[in-house]
């Protein structure tokens, strides 16, 4: 398999990246891992003549993290740090999981947290439980920042906010409130590389008591063309005493939001109940580990 | 377009003439002409291309050979030692059985390398997850396991990297 002829640039500053990005405009592309974009060539989806390869500006990667304010993550950090990173761990459970489900140990290596959400695959690990921990996404271009919540950036399949001109440079992940805990699962077929029929993420929050719902976010993945935040079930939980009733009204409502395609994969029935099964383990999960926080 | 780059391949420098567009997976086996690195899919699924870089396993087939100045790249050629003695984990792989056809082991005792390296002891469920991008036809897995137990006895016995 052959890749089109390209012209290959390995910017060290970020100025030159963006400065590389502006004058070449829509005949380059960004490559970070590559795990999706040299595939995409290699089957002839995308000739670019020119490729920015962003691996070697610093300041697009690392995770940094300052109590009270929350974490930045650059946008070519690799997926095999965030799922390595204690402080994700600790902080930011959800987004740790789904970095340690994407792919193999080679592909986390290689592939970033940028390229996975540039991509915009509705069954895209990282997604969900970014859109559920509150993200931001920073978009850079000579003329400078801009800001905005990831779910604006991400628009539908393959397709985000991004202009001419522009690279996705950070994340920004405020910090949890107290109390809270977040949780991500997925069903595929099969454990290991497998494109997620369903996937889902959770960030709960309990009030001082222990028992009362502060606050919730619920957000599908792979059953809409985008990360679909599910306006009912926190209607149903939040100002309310946890209980399995609940959780189970509140992933039947989740479920009946959902709005799942038939594919190889799945057929949308069984998506459907999926989201219902998989909200009802993660709100649980959730509710019995955030117990344990407060 | 041709650019001539230099390569860090089991510790020897090759200086290697390469268009931008050449995969690593290309240049190791056609000009560097190791060919002990294998191309399954080319897209990524099966492994057998995987080097290290840098000591981290990686798919060579979706690696740009110009992205790869300055790094160190170790190939299954570069295990075994000066004067042919293999190294741990490959002869363990012979003892116990794990090699059949032979396609799948350079990607599957690079990648044991990899974990053993950062996680000597590792569980059976460990072993199971490191080698979770390495597909194998024949084997059935069970003796690949095996021999990455055996291995990572041998080395914590005998203090081998
Ligand atoms: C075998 C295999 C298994 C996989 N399994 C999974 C899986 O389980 N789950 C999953 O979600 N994905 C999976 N993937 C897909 C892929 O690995 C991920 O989407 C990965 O995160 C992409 O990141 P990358 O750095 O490799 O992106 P690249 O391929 O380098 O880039 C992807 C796209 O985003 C653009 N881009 C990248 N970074 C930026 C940036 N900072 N600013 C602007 N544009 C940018 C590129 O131009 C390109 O269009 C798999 C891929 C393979 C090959
Ligand atoms: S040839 Fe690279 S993963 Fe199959
Ligand atoms: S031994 Fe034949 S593919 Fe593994």
């Amino acid at each position: 398999m052959f890749l089109n002829h390209f012209e290959y640039f390995a910017p060290q500053a970020a100025k030159d990246a963006l400065d590389l990005c502006d004058r070449l405009g829509a005949k380059a592309k960004i490559l970070a891992g590559g795990t999706d974009l040299l595939n995409l060539m290699k089957d002839k989806l995308l000739k670019p003549e020119y490729l920015i390869d962003i691996n070697n500006v610093d300041e697009f990667k690392g995770i940094f993290y300052e109590p009270g304010k929350g974490a930045v993550i650059g946008a070519a950090t690799k997926i095999s740090e965030i799922e390595r990173s204690e402080i994700i761990r600790e902080k930011y459970f959800a987004l740790h999981q789904a970095a340690g489900e994407l792919g193999s140990v080679q592909v986390r290596n290689m592939a970033t947290i940028g390229g996975n959400i540039c991509n915009a695959s509705p069954a895209a690990e990282t997604p969900t439980p970014l859109v559920a921990l509150g993200a931001k996404v920073v978009i850079s271009s000579l003329s400078g920042d801009r800001e905005m919540p990831l779910e604006e950036f991400i628009l539908g399949n393959g397709e985000t906010a991004l202009a001419e001109g522009e690279i996705l440079t950070k994340f920004l992940l405020p910090e949890p409130i107290s109390g809270s805990v977040s949780r991500y699962g997925y069903i595929g077929l099969r454990d290991a590389m497998e494109i997620d029929a369903v996937n889902l993420a959770v960030n709960l929050a309990l009030g001082e008591d222990g028992r009362i719902i502060k606050q919730l976010k619920l957000v599908m993945g792979s059953v809409f063309p985008r990360p679909l935040v599910s306006e009912e079930a926190p209607e149903i939980l939040i100002g309310k005493e946890f209980s399995a009733e609940l959780a189970e009204e509140a992933a039947r409502a989740a479920s009946s939001e959902s709005k799942p395609i038939s594919d190889i994969r799945a057929s949308a029935e069984y998506r459907r109940e999926i989201v219902a099964v998989l909200s009802r383990r993660l709100l649980q999960e959730a509710f019995s580990a955030a117990q344990g926080e407060v | 377009m041709k650019q001539l780059i230099a390569l860090d391949i089991n510790d020897q420098i090759y200086e290697v003439p390469v268009d931008p567009w050449d995969l690593l997976s290309d240049v190791i086996r056609k000009k560097v002409r190791l060919t002990g690195t294998k191309k399954g899919c080319e897209q990524g699924d099966c492994g057998a291309c995987t080097v290290l870089i840098n000591g981290q396993a990686v798919l060579s087939c979706l690696t740009l050979a110009i992205a790869c100045q300055g790094k160190k790249i170790t190939t299954i050629e570069g295990l075994a030692e000066q004067d042919g003695r293999l190294h741990p984990i490959q002869q363990s792989f012979v003892d116990y059985g794990a090699v059949q056809c032979g396609f799948c082991t350079s990607g599957m005792i690079l990648s044991s390398k990899a974990l053993l390296d950062s996680n000597p002891k590792p569980g059976r469920e460990e072993i199971k997850r490191a080698l979770s991008g390495n597909l194998c036809r024949c084997t059935g897995y069970k003796k690949i396991i095996e021999a990455v137990e055996v291995a990572s006895e041998t080395m914590s016995k005998e203090g081998v990297k």
